[in-house]
């Protein structure tokens, strides 16, 4: 059983530095904020990807050798949390410097990580997640979109849906089933799909605050040459469930509604009555606590801990805090006029839904705690 | 100093596991005193943890006091520890309280002390009582007794070096977080014995949801109240304390009502351990300020940075 302690970490001196480098940026570039909520995927934003790329702030902890900068879990903290928290725009390289950079990094062969991780890190080359299907969604073992093998590659149909900005990124790293008959965890293989050439069809589709984000991505015998395998055919489970534990605890989240609270405190100003100091305590409270629990799972990361349990302890409580807080400040700001509280409060309502449902639902990390508690 | 920290909540949990049971909680809440189990704990020297020569401090009174509240220990060892901490150590117990005119409030265990000291909010002047005589005899409602002690002429009025209020709640801070992990523990012990439908109760996904939320809970309470300790003497003392209480008395609500339900009606006798420590994790919330009263000074101290100065001082607690 997980003993569920998270360590006592703070961030090093040295990633309080950088800090300052982060926010000195971000002042220089203020026309590029804020984007009214902080939430990670809502702004896309390839001439600001790029900028962070030239600061060498995208695949921070990659090596060199493949355009990374070999900093620590730390920094990348640093970094991610001060965008974050600023509003700005990094949904295009989010999920390449998250998820895909590592994962090919780890299960990569040595050509793809030359030809695909520089440009990540440049800020230029943005990857989706090509998991979810009409019929998969917290299933992920069920996925039906299937590659034949063929002459120098393999050919794929089916059909891939909520794909974030598949309709804007580049490429996506597809999990399909490569061997025909196949069940549950066997059998699958993860391909890098190219999303603007290879002839898969994206079709956005509008969420219900207007954005268009998402995607339904589908293949009619698309061809995917062998070199886009990653890994070993066959190896797709494995390396699909490492790829989660990077997702979980990072300061994405708890910080999606943070500009609400920004704006609360705005809202409430320098009168506030003694019910409203609560409630911005109440929240205080509950996100400098949040925030602690994070650094501690990057710490543990970084020490090279086994964090599965503690990044799903984090995800839970922080996703359920950025969707009730907005609430609990509409509340809280209930006799003040302020449009600027009224926008971010709406816009950030509107997203909230999915906070808890994105990246593994609610009920499947309850499951995935209950199990680090013996339970399963 | 971590190392240290470890080796004495390791000798703490091995003590109080042998010594606290059952029959030794009921003795207390009757109102017997547990002499032995106060020998037992002079006799290893935890009563002077964080004392001046001790080798240790805040960060070690604290972190015994969290195996403590998990263990729901049936005597005045916050009270011991910080009076001895601040007033130089005796062998006795002490009580600690705050002065309300001439007498000094709640101070636990007042009628068996040696010691009683009363603290007045936002000062660091506190009086000393070495004779206690007792006005009125009360209990908090885990029963663990809180008498009203008389502020008489001689009692001595001290300065401390900290900031007592502040001692206070977080000692009730730390205390919560250990009672909070035992009660997840004790719930998916039970969980794991206990059958149903021809299978431990564990099995069925509505039960493991109900001990995953907990254990979020515990975790946050947890981290919360090390930031406070790590805290103490800093300039984000007031702040950190704050948060800590304010989420600890925030977990003690979910994970006490979720205790009790997966325990059924066996975890609601008196004869079960289970109330021991749900009892004292509903009145340590409220001790020394409760979520809302720490809520509001946290919320005062946001409220001056401004809205532009909320980010910079949520990182900066370091
Ligand atoms: C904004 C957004 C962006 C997304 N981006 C991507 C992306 O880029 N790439 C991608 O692949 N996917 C993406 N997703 C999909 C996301 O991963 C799925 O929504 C998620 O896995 C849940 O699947 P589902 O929506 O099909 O719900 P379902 O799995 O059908 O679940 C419906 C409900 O049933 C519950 N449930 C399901 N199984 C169980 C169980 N065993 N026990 C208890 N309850 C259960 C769920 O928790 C949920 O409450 C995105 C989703 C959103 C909302």
């Amino acid at each position: 059983m997980s003993s569920l302690k998270l360590d006592r970490v703070g961030l090093p001196e040295s990633s309080e530095a950088l800090r300052t480098e982060v926010r000195g940026f971000l002042e220089a570039n203020r026309d590029s904020l804020p984007h009214p909520n902080s939430d990670f995927s809502s702004g896309h934003d390839p001439e600001f990807s790029a900028k962070l790329g030239a600061q060498g702030w995208i695949g921070m902890t990659w090596p060199k050798a493949y355009g990374g900068g070999e900093r620590t879990f730390f920094d990348r903290y640093v970094v991610t949390e001060e965008l974050l928290a600023a509003g700005a725009p990094v949904s295009a390289h989010w999920i390449a410097d998250r998820q895909s950079g590592p994962l090919l990094l780890r299960f990569g062969s040595e050509a793809q990580r030359a030809e695909y991780l520089p440009a990540i890190a440049r800020g230029e080359s943005y990857f989706s997640i090509g998991m979810s299907e009409p019929n998969t969604g917290s299933d992920l073992a069920s996925v039906r979109t299937a590659a034949r093998k063929v002459d120098g590659g393999w050919v794929i149909n089916g059909t891939k849906i909520w794909t974030t900005d598949a309709h804007r990124n580049h490429f996506m790293i597809t999990l399909v089933r490569t061997e025909p008959g196949s069940e549950r965890h066997a059998g699958l293989s993860q391909l890098i799909v190219d999303l603007r050439n290879d002839g898969a069809q994206v079709r956005p589709i509008r969420n219900m605050s207007g954005g268009e984000d998402f995607n339904e991505v589908v293949f009619v015998d698309v061809f995917v040459p062998d070199d886009r395998v990653v890994g070993e055919p066959g190896n797709g489970w494995q390396q699909v469930t490492s790829e989660l534990a990077y997702e979980r605890s990072g300061p994405e989240r708890f910080l999606s509604a943070f500009r609400v609270f920004v704006e609360l405190v705005r809202a409430v100003g320098d009168n506030p009555t003694d019910s409203e100091l609560a409630a911005v305590g109440r929240i205080a409270a509950q996100l400098m606590t949040l925030r602690r629990m994070s650094v501690s799972v990057a710490g543990m990361l970084e020490a090279g801990k086994e964090v599965a349990v503690e990044a799903a302890l984090v995800k839970e409580l922080g996703n359920n805090f950025e969707k009730l807080m907005p609430d609990m400040a509409r509340l809280a700001a209930s006799d003040r006029r302020s449009s600027a509280f009224r926008r971010c409060y709406e816009e950030t309502m509107l997203l909230s839904p999915s906070f808890t449902l994105r990246g593994g639902t609610r009920e499947i990390l309850r499951g995935v705690i209950a199990r680090g508690l013996g339970l399963r | 100093m971590s190392e240290q920290r470890d080796l004495i909540v390791d000798t703490a949990e091995r003590l109080f596991g042998d010594l606290v049971d059952k029959a030794m909680l009921d003795s207390a809440e009757r109102g017997d005193w547990q002499q032995g189990l106060h020998a037992s704990l002079v006799e290893n020297g935890f009563h002077e943890l964080g004392s001046a020569g001790s080798g240790t401090g805040a960060d070690e009174l604290f972190a015994f006091l969290e195996v403590a509240g998990q263990h729901a220990a049936p005597l005045p060892l916050a009270d011991t520890l910080i009076a001895n901490a601040w007033l130089g150590t005796i062998e006795g117990a002490s009580g600690i309280g705050e002065v309300d005119g001439d007498v000094v409030r709640d101070v636990p265990w007042g009628r068996a002390v040696r010691r009683v000291v009363g603290i007045t909010q936002g000062s660091r002047e506190v009086v000393v009582i070495t004779a206690p005589e007792v006005v009125r005899q009360g209990a908090n409602m885990a029963g663990e007794p809180r008498d009203d002690i008389a502020l008489t002429a001689d009692a001595q009025r001290l300065q401390v070096p900290v900031d007592p209020g502040h001692w206070l709640a977080l000692s009730r801070v730390a205390l919560m977080a250990g009672g909070l992990r035992s009660a997840l523990a004790q719930a998916i012990r039970y969980a794991t014995e206990r059958e149903q439908f021809g299978r431990p109760i564990s099995k069925f996904q509505a039960i493991q949801h109900t001990l995953a939320v907990m254990a979020a809970e515990v975790a946050a309470a947890g981290r919360a109240a090390d930031a406070a300790v790590s805290a103490v003497g800093s300039e984000r003392e007031e702040a950190e304390l704050a948060a800590a209480k304010s989420r600890c008395g925030e977990a003690v609500a979910v994970v006490a009502e979720a205790a009790h339900q997966v325990h059924g009606a066996i975890g609601f006798t008196h004869e079960h351990r289970l109330h021991h420590t749900t009892r004292r994790l509903w009145a340590w919330r409220d001790e020394f300020g409760n979520e809302v009263a720490w809520q509001r000074k946290l919320g005062a101290i946001v409220v001056a940075q401004g809205a532009d100065g909320v980010w910079d001082f949520v990182t900066s607690g370091r």
